[in-house]
């Protein structure tokens, strides 16, 4: 095996070009491949998307959100409302700025006294409450159910979409926000201690992940044709992200992307194939999942990586 | 007419707070004892009141009577799914914060497994089961029927006899010890590992029990009967605060009222809506729960 014999130098700069790689290929992919797999490439890319920026707040400061539905339906409904009258970009860039803004002045100031569990089920409530008020809207207010959307094909969006928001976050975890969320998650007090403003960078942190989470919504809605309040607020998109992140790993941005792929792809897998049976094998393999790798796929190989590098020195 | 209402909304709130009390205190006793956030709560329900309707079809048992069955059987599965899924996490976890993000995801790929499977074993439809009516009783205008107030009457009586086993039992009083200090606990010899199988499975039991009344009480179930109930046992765990068991006694009939007079006097369709605005505004203001210690 040769690549085990480059050196580590050699290595990481060839990983450092292979995002790239990765984009252009993907960039090229219509030219080649059938609908069907664009389509299922779409799905994967918008889960990588949602799993990496879940992970940006909630893996990082273990604070667990479950609520990435209330951010992504949104999103959904914002393309919903604005499509017909804006063009596309200038429609993703206002869910954008309307999801930080909601998450951080309406969720963010006034939640991120709540701790643990609170915090999940307060975010968990939050998804809820939208679905269902705006289930409620519209029975009973304009007695519809339910909105059009002209159906465009989604996949160069969410491309470059889940590209913008990895490469932010790798940025992102390097720069003082990034860091104090790390510390947050290690020990709070010795961040408060340190003099990190806690609540302002947690604030800051869960409204990026939100704004990422709803740009994503808001990309990937026109692909539907037709949304309502339960298809936008899924409570799907709370769990999943939470536990691709923990099937892939949590501390590293290659984690949530690895768990994310491989969930989505066995989900595909098995809906095609054991249609019947499909969640209860999801859910038997979870299960064995977060039984046997407590630090996900990445984390025993990540472990090992390091204590081979520390061996030599 | 104000009368009328005022009495439908008294009694029929208490019904159902009686119920939604029965409903919370297993996952409330379980959460507080093993820090197991149980999402596979409502499903445990759902599956106790299937055990019902098949007691009651195959063997024509009384439904009230299949409490008998039913307890033991619930507590057993408990013990099971204990041992085989969540007694090693419980070793294994580092933290407590670990233990309860891991375990909370577990609980969620269980939910998955236990419902699909009531749906590959007994179908997706609806069943449902005459057991049968003891008629309507009047109360100052306002109908009612006995079944319904039997029902409450029982979540009464089992939440008592839970109350006195907490009390004075040495298993009991054990578990609550568990709760308030569990180093402590460990310190004057109280087999944690045991007393934390013990409280799940209990909780098992009762949510098979709720599962049991509930059954009787809306005459149908169904695979996805559970996932309300879920929800509501957990919001109910967040308003009374963990480990406290009037304060889940109290936050069950505070959340009857509430859903029952949402119901009656604002619209239906709203009543979910109101009870995730009020649990939300309930954390805003006690960030840590009502009848927190």
């Amino acid at each position: 095996m040769i690549i085990f014999n480059m050196s580590k130098t050699k290595i990481s700069a060839y990983l450092k070009w292979s995002p790239l790689l990765a984009f252009i290929v993907l960039a090229f992919a219509p030219l080649f491949v059938k609908t069907y797999y664009l389509t299922l490439l779409t799905s994967v890319m918008c889960w990588i998307g949602l799993a990496v920026s879940w992970h940006f707040f909630s893996g990082t400061t273990k604070y667990i959100s479950l609520g990435s539905a209330a951010f992504f339906g949104i999103g959904v409904y914002i393309t919903a409302i604005f499509s017909r009258i804006l063009p596309l970009p200038i429609v993703f860039l206002l869910a954008a700025a309307i999801n930080f803004f909601f998450a951080f002045c309406g969720v963010g100031l006034v939640t991120l006294r709540l701790k643990g569990i609170y915090f999940a089920i307060f975010t968990f409530g939050l998804a809820e409450l939208l679905n269902n008020a705006i289930l409620f809207w519209e029975m009973q207010v304009t007695g519809t159910r339910g909105r059009f959307i002209t159906s465009v094909n989604v996949y160069y969006p969410i491309l470059i979409i889940t590209f913008v928001i990895i490469f932010s976050i790798i940025i992102l975890r390097r720069t003082k926000l990034g860091l104090a969320l790390r510390m947050i998650g290690e020990c709070e007090d010795a961040a408060i201690h340190y003099g990190v403003n806690t609540t302002f960078y947690k604030i800051l942190g869960f409204a990026v992940s939100s704004m990422f989470i709803g740009l994503l919504g808001a990309a990937f809605a026109p692909r539907w044709g037709y949304i309502d309040s339960g298809m936008a607020f899924n409570p799907l998109y709370s769990f999943m992200p939470a536990i691709m992140t923990l099937f892939g790993g949590v501390g590293t941005v290659l984690g949530p992307i690895v768990g994310a792929v491989v969930i989505s792809l066995l989900e595909e897998y098995l809906l095609t194939t054991f249609k019947d049976y499909f969640m209860i094998i999801l859910g038997i393999i979870m299960i064995i999942v977060i039984l046997s790798l407590p630090d996900g796929m990445t984390g025993k190989f990540l472990r090992k990586a390091a204590r081979t590098t520390e061996g030599r020195g | 007419m104000i009368l009328h209402l005022s009495v439908d909304i008294f009694i029929g709130g208490a019904i159902l707070g009686a119920l939604y009390a029965l409903v919370a205190v297993g996952l409330n006793l379980q959460y507080g004892v093993t820090r197991i956030l149980n999402v596979a709560h409502g499903e445990f329900i759902m599956v106790g009141a299937y055990l019902t309707y098949f007691c009651f079809t195959l063997f024509g048992m009384n439904p009230f009577a299949s409490v008998i069955i039913v307890g033991p059987f619930m507590f057993l599965i408990g013990l099971f799914v204990y041992m085989l899924l969540l007694g090693g996490m419980v070793r294994s976890s580092r933290s407590g914060e670990e233990l309860e993000f891991r375990s909370l995801l577990l609980c969620f790929g269980l939910s998955f497994v236990i419902q699909n499977l009531a749906i590959v074993l007994w179908t997706a439809n609806y069943r449902g089961y005459e057991a049968f009516s003891l008629g309507m009783i009047d109360i100052l205008g306002a109908n009612f029927e006995i079944n319904r107030i039997i029902i409450a009457l029982i979540s009464i009586a089992i939440n008592v006899f839970l109350y006195l086993f907490l009390r004075f039992t040495k298993a009991g009083i054990a578990m609550r010890a568990a709760v308030e200090q569990p180093d402590g606990a460990q310190l004057i010899g109280i087999n944690i590992f045991s007393i934390c199988a013990k409280s799940f499975s209990l909780g098992i039991l009762l949510a098979g029990w709720a599962g049991t009344l509930i059954s009787v009480l809306y005459s149908t179930i169904n695979p996805f009967m559970g996932t309300p109930y879920t929800l509501i046992a957990l919001m109910l765990v967040i308003l009374a605060g963990i480990g406290s068991f009037k304060g889940n006694i109290a936050g069950g009939f505070a959340f009857g009222y509430l859903t029952y007079i949402t119901m009656r006097v604002i619209h239906p369709a709203l009543t979910l809506v109101v009870v995730y605005a009020v649990l939300i505004l309930i954390l805003l203001i006690k960030p840590k729960g009502l009848f927190a210690r």
